[in-house]
């Protein structure tokens, strides 16, 4: 569009947005870098499928699991990706409220991400269950034998609260999708494309008293996801924090968790944007300056994680309790110190290259610090876990954790499952939210208001 | 007037305080200190070598710390995040933050007896019982020499940043120098560093300290989530001050209200979650030298108190402040403003109070002498008054707006929607 | 050229023309733009037109395309009348056009250039009272709601009201199935402990919420609705794009034709077109595929249930599928069974000589096996307590082991022995009548002997019973024997009227 046209039609300008985001998605062809890492992608959710299949019918033995550590690597697995599953929301709803309207052009993307990384995360409780076929037992439903789960435990408001944030965040992120389906909808040239949008669209016709109850939907849903984002990390820190295990114990992990959480979600983020961006075209709408923002949230989580990793410190020596004391000695100068040291160089000390703006622009340097968050935050529930249970408070039980292979293969499994989910998405449903962006074009405001 | 974003204040709007900071001031200033001095003979009588007393002094400095504090979050978090509807009443938090040095003074009033032998209201780690094997591994801590550094240390802290930033921000009065934003910009992201630090260990040493066997991560987070609603209820109750005055009131919307009421709102929510986990994570685990802290909270007649924050702390401003129509007009705002700065004040006694081992041990707020009461009442009069006194004393000598702010023109024509 | 081609024709170079000239509602076949942008692929283009135009309304028009054209040449002629309309709606107010033989006018559709437009022909449509009318566009615009007039919806009022549902269900379903129905000790904590339940509560409370929020939003906007008039209109393809619509609907009693057209125009519209609605009911059914796959799916939804109600009439003679074999052979030593792990070739142990496991050191003998001082003990012992509620249990006790055979007044008659006697069977003795002299007599260490260790040819019940149960049932036999010869002492002065 030339500049002419935009002052003669102000409509250049949404259309502008419409071609950016669609036109990617109607090549009849994706990038040869979509099929390379469909294929990459389809080879690590076949190990995931080898693994779990060996799994079904050998039993949890296969992991490294022991009788000390018996929570090993699918409850850190669990705990990462359920973090990771946070920014989307944050995103969508926290930013929404703060009106960030940088925000638009990566919820969508940030959402589906949340989504796939809830699958994953929901994945990894069930099949470490050893039974995952009755994992309908934690549900609330009436049975021959009486029995009612038992809502006292924190592994129960795992399971509500999990489940809850996946509903949500999925309704959420289809509402928010509607208005794009329908775009989707009346551009497809072909029969099966138009029936699937159409269907999937529900007819929206952007009437503007349609328009009215969308908004408040909307605002209430995120008004709504704003606690439910706090609750769920907390209830995964419960998990930890209601034991007595020391260097479980202990207040912060709440907030802590939450703040861990927000930050290893921005960073994969991240680690998925930068790439998606150039491969779509997306420079127009996702902006240098989004991707700063995004850098900037990353730095200031990263560094509340830091705080909370400095006060853990302080009180476990404050505390006067030995137990605490020496869990938390035994992080970082016991067996596992590497770990302790991996976390918080990844979590802590890496990311304050974000202060300097050459770093927040440069998408190479960004990519490089993204991934080590993501390295490190795994590490930090690593640590969490398997210091902790690896050094109880009964000496004869302590163990080193070794994982085996197949940990190993479940975990690079699970990221095939994540990125599959997530191509296909690129490539099937519109990646960025079309009208929303639209809304904060200068257009949009122009004229009578 | 910024000519940048050709809109800057309206040409009548009084945007000085000069006579009524001045008068505030000259009347607030006497009556802060003979307040303060009926509490200090009522608390000599008492007897207790005024243990009571400094814990009535505590609560009152407490309290108007957490304002000063949130002002400062305020202040250092609005160029951080780059906000541009808060534009005109960052200024009346600005000057808010201008009484750290009247703090740090009244901090003195615990710290000098403190350094000449009395155990002010920290008895327990002062003096601690010669078995109390715990309380001597904390002493390289929790001795008075090193606590009065400390504490000076963060008034400091807080002084200099709260000094710097105001300063920058009356310079661009004059100058109208866009580059000074920038720099409050750059300087704002260490300074809150800086902050939740200095406010954390603050926490623990002014009040997590007069219980020393106890402990909690998470407690620096929960006096900053005091201090947060304190600040945004006071920074819309100084606006409406001022407006009834004739000041601002053409720059200062219900807008700003509302978006002051919504973090009101947010930081109610934070405080009870913040409450929540600090009790159910100690409540669940229920270990001995944790639960000692809330056992006189919640299984002696403290427990009333206990559920009055739950009910009037949480529950009520929640329901309430959920709804656009309390936050949009001004008198419901208002009252739950002030509501918010009266429930606050139960949660900084209820921390202090019960550490407070009154000579017959089974002492609670129900059964407290109508001395003690009154000396509770005239320490926080006494410090607020001072507190006012101050805070007006600087209003009278600044504009009550950063008139020449680049973003100004945006937070005067701001709109929720 | 047949009247298929035309029609597709005609469509292709609409669009084109609309999409070259975004001011102009002229439809020109001769306009540069239209022949420049076309000229490219034109086949192509045409044929993706058509497509596009026939699938429109998403099921409801798909395969419309020929239908339409073939069906009725009434889809012909409309297609060339609003042309017409077109041409002239953009200038002056179209006279009244010649009239849709079996159509009804569904409304008028409107079409503007910018959000600033919109805002104020919606002012002006709502000025003149209209109430059955809307607006259309790609995003929500600024300053709509009171331009349309459109009050505060109602949704946050049900979203509260099912969000406190939601509150008040997770609570009640926590302290009904903790607390009530199955009370069960967990951590030291109460059953219904608040603390531990908000957490549960909480995600209730906002999964209730949630789903209010989004089906109560669909449900107030009426759809999914995947019909509507406007839909066949190719203008109005750029509601989702780029463009700015109002509609009003011809149902409203302000609706002229004439003078709502000049409204609109007046308004600023750039065009305004006529929407008929489609007197064809095939372009309502639903289209084909979508038919086949909802009657597939169904189908294969029954296979399930089919299997299931296979597998409840069928009987087989296969053992159990073993789907995880090493869970149900487990390789660990049961009771009873020889393990080579013990010199003794032993699974079962027993304790080491000279010791006595926790709680299993039973010497009080008067508790434990009804013996006082050498004798049978003829008081109850002192750990056990003699009350109401010890006889209910024994009450209880007695009901679930000794009723069967002894019957529920003890006298012998129980269910057993009832049937027993049914079948012919040699030796079969009855159970004794427990009201019998010398059963009345013996001492109470006697009975919890006998309760304990059986007598003749009752087993003993020690294994099942516990001691202080067992106490329980011999209170309980007591009172029961006591009810079968009570003097008439034993009765209330003021109830002894109501015996004869």
């Amino acid at each position: 569009m030339s500049t002419a046209a935009h002052v003669e039609d102000p409509r250049a300008a949404f259309r502008e947005i419409t071609e950016a985001v669609c036109v990617a998605h109607e090549r009849p062809q994706p990038p040869k870098a979509w099929y390379v890492a469909m294929v990459i992608s389809l080879g690590m959710l076949g190990v995931l499928g080898v693994s779990l299949i060996y799994l079904f019918i050998t039993g949890v033995g296969i992991w490294g699991n022991n009788n000390v550590t018996a929570w090993g690597w699918p409850i850190v697995n669990f705990v990462f990706w359920i973090g990771i599953g946070h920014a989307g929301t944050l995103i969508s709803a926290i930013l929404y409220l703060m009106r960030q309207q940088w925000r638009t052009s990566i919820n969508r993307a940030a959402e589906a991400m949340t989504i796939f990384a809830v699958l994953c995360a929901g994945l990894f409780p069930i099949i470490h269950t050893g039974r995952p076929w009755l994992a309908y037992f934690m549900l609330p439903l009436p049975n021959d034998m009486d029995m009612w789960p038992q809502f006292r435990s924190p592994l129960m408001w795992d399971v509500f609260a999990v489940s809850t944030y996946g509903t949500t965040s999925v309704l959420f992120w289809y509402m928010g999708m509607v208005p794009d389906l329908a775009t989707f909808r009346d551009r497809a040239k072909n029969k099966i494309a138009q029936l699937a949008y159409g269907i999937l669209a529900l007819g929206w016709r952007g009437s503007a008293r349609q328009w009215h109850r969308y908004e408040r939907a909307y605002l209430i849903l995120a008004a709504l996801a704003t606690p439910l984002v706090l609750s769920v990390h907390s209830v995964v820190s419960f998990d930890f924090a209601v034991s007595q295990v020391p260097g479980w114990h202990t207040t912060i992990f709440p907030p802590y968790f939450v703040a861990g959480a927000i930050f290893s979600g921005f960073a994969m983020v991240l680690t998925l944007m930068i790439p998606a961006r150039y491969l779509f075209g997306l420079e127009k709408v996702i902006k240098k300056s989004h991707i700063e923002a995004m850098c900037k949230i990353t730095l200031a989580t990263g560094t509340m994680v830091g705080f909370a990793y400095g006060i853990e410190l302080f009180i476990a020596w404050y505390s006067g309790s030995m137990y605490e004391q020496f869990a938390f000695l035994n992080r970082g100068l016991g067996p596992y110190w590497w770990a302790y040291f991996l976390m918080v160089t990844c979590n802590v000390v890496l990311p304050q290259l974000f202060w300097f703006k050459t770093c927040r622009t440069n998408p190479w340097i960004i990519m490089v610090l993204a991934i080590l968050v993501n390295v490190g935050m795994w590490f930090e529930r690593f640590v969490i876990i398997v210091t902790s249970l690896a050094r109880t408070m009964l000496p004869a039980a302590w163990s080193y954790f070794s994982p085996t292979l197949w940990d190993a293969a479940t975990l690079i499994g699970s990221f095939g499952l994540f990125f599959t989910l997530f191509l296909l998405f690129c490539r099937y449903l519109p990646i960025v939210a079309i009208s929303e962006v639209k809304n904060t074009l200068p257009e949009a405001h122009a004229g009578k208001h | 007037m910024s000519a940048k974003h050709g809109q800057g204040v309206h040409p009548d709007e009084k945007i000085t305080a000069k006579n009524l900071g001045g008068s505030i001031f000259k009347a607030a200033l006497p009556a802060g200190v003979v307040f303060l001095v009926i509490a200090l003979i009522i608390g000599a009588a008492s007897g207790d070598h005024l243990s009571r007393f400094f814990h009535s002094y505590l609560v009152a400095l407490a309290y108007f710390l957490s304002v000063a504090l949130g002002a400062l979050f305020f202040v250092v978090l609005q160029p951080l995040v780059k906000a541009h509807w808060s534009v005109t009443v960052r200024r009346l938090a600005e000057i808010l933050t201008s009484t750290f040095p009247l703090l740090g003074v009244l901090a003195l009033g615990i710290l000098i007896p403190m350094l000449l032998g009395s155990s002010g209201p920290y008895h327990h780690w002062v003096h601690p019982a010669p078995d109390d094997h715990v309380l001597h591994g904390k002493a390289a801590w929790l001795n008075v020499p090193f606590f009065a550094i400390r504490v000076a240390v963060y008034f400091a802290i807080w002084i200099f940043i709260a000094r710097w930033f105001f300063n920058k921000s009356v310079e661009q009065d004059d100058t109208g120098d866009a580059e000074i934003s920038d720099r409050l910009r750059a300087a704002s992201g260490p300074s809150i560093i800086v902050f939740a630090l200095t406010i954390a260990f603050a926490a623990f040493d002014l009040l997590m300290s007069l219980n020393p066997h106890w402990f909690s991560t998470i407690f620096g987070v929960y006096y900053f989530a005091g201090a947060a609603i304190a600040i945004f209820a006071s920074l819309s109750l100084v606006g409406m001050f001022l407006q009834k005055k004739g000041k601002l009131t053409r720059s200062i919307s219900v807008e700003h209200y509302h978006d002051l009421g919504k973090l009101l709102f947010a930081f109610v929510f934070f405080w009870s979650y913040i409450a929540f986990s600090q009790f159910m994570l100690i409540w669940y685990a229920n270990l001995p030298e944790e639960t000692v802290w809330y056992q006189p909270r919640l299984f002696t007649n403290w427990s009333g108190v206990s559920i009055l924050l739950l009910v009037a702390h949480t529950i009520i401003p929640f329901v309430f402040l959920l709804s656009r129509w309390t936050k949009r007009v001004l008198s419901r705002l208002a009252f739950f403003s002030i509501w918010m700065m009266v429930m606050h004040y139960v949660d900084i006694y209820w921390i202090v109070m019960p550490e407070y081992i009154a000579p017959n041990q089974t002492q609670t707020v129900f059964s407290y002498a109508v001395g003690d009461l009154a000396m509770d009442l005239f320490a926080f009069i006494g410090v607020g008054c001072l507190f006012v006194a101050f805070a007006a004393r600087t209003a009278a000598k600044v504009n009550l707006i950063p008139i020449k702010d680049p973003m100004l023109g945006d937070s005067l024509k701001f709109e929720n929607y | 050229m047949s009247p298929d081609d035309k029609d597709i024709e005609k469509n292709a170079e609409e669009s084109e023309a609309k999409a070259a000239t975004d001011d102009s509602s002229v439809t020109d076949d001769s306009s540069p733009e239209a022949k420049e942008a076309a000229a490219g692929d034109e086949t192509a283009e045409k044929d993706e037109t058509a497509e596009k135009s026939s699938a429109r309304g998403e099921e409801s028009a798909a395969g419309e395309g020929e239908k339409s054209a073939e069906d009725s040449p009434d889809g012909v002629e409309e297609e060339e009348e609003e042309e017409e309309e077109e041409t002239a709606g953009a200038d002056d107010p179209p006279a009244t056009g010649p009239a849709h033989e079996g159509e009804e006018l569904y409304g008028l559709l409107a079409e503007f250039k910018s959000p600033g437009d919109l805002v104020s022909a919606a002012e002006k449509v709502r000025d003149a009272g209209f109430t059955r009318w809307d607006c259309f566009s790609p995003f929500p615009v600024h300053g709509i709601d009171p331009a349309m007039g459109i009050k505060m919806t109602i949704l946050p009022w049900i979203v509260f009201a099912i969000g406190l549902g939601g509150l008040g269900g997770g609570l009640l379903l926590q302290w009904w199935t903790n607390d009530y129905n199955w009370p069960w000790i967990v951590s030291g904590k109460p059953f219904f402990s608040i603390p531990a339940n908000i957490p549960i509560t909480f995600e209730t409370t906002v999964l209730a919420s949630v789903l209010a929020t989004f089906f109560g939003m669909w449900a107030l906007n009426k759809l999914p609705q995947v019909w509507h008039p406007f839909f066949k209109k190719d203008r109005f393809l750029r509601v989702t794009d780029d463009s700015f619509f109002i509609g009003i609907e011809a149902a409203d009693q302000r609706f002229r034709r004439g003078e709502t057209e000049e409204l609109l125009n007046n308004a600023g519209a750039e065009a305004v077109e006529r929407v008929y609605i489609d007197p064809d009911p095939a372009a309502k059914k639903m289209p084909k595929p979508v038919l086949a796959f909802i009657m597939v799916t169904s189908v294969l939804a029954l296979v399930p249930f089919a299997l299931v109600a296979k597998a409840r009439a069928d009987r087989s003679p296969d053992p159990h599928v073993h789907i995880i074999p090493d869970m149900d052979f487990q390789p660990k030593a049961k009771s009873q069974t020889a393990n080579d792990l013990f010199y003794d070739s032993r699974a079962s142990r027993s304790d080491v000589t000279g010791t006595v496991a926790r709680g299993e050191l039973k010497a009080d003998d008067h508790f434990y096996r009804g013996i006082k001082s050498g004798q049978w003990a003829a008081e109850f012992p002192a750990q056990f307590d003699v009350s109401q509620s010890t006889v209910e249990r024994g009450r209880n006790r007695f009901n679930i082991y000794c009723r069967p055979c002894h019957g529920a007044d003890g006298k012998g008659g129980g269910m057993i022995h009832r049937r027993a006697m049914k079948v012919p069977q040699q030796g079969w003795v009855q159970p004794s009548n427990l009201h019998q002299a010398n059963i009345v007599r013996q001492p109470h260490g006697q009975i919890f002997n006998s309760i304990s260790n059986g007598i003749r040819t009752m087993p003993g019940y020690a294994t099942q019973i516990p001691e202080s149960d067992r106490w329980a049932v011999v209170l309980y036999l007591r009172a029961l024997q006591r009810s079968q010869n009570a003097p008439v002492d034993d009765v209330p002065q003021q109830n002894r009227k109501d015996i004869r």
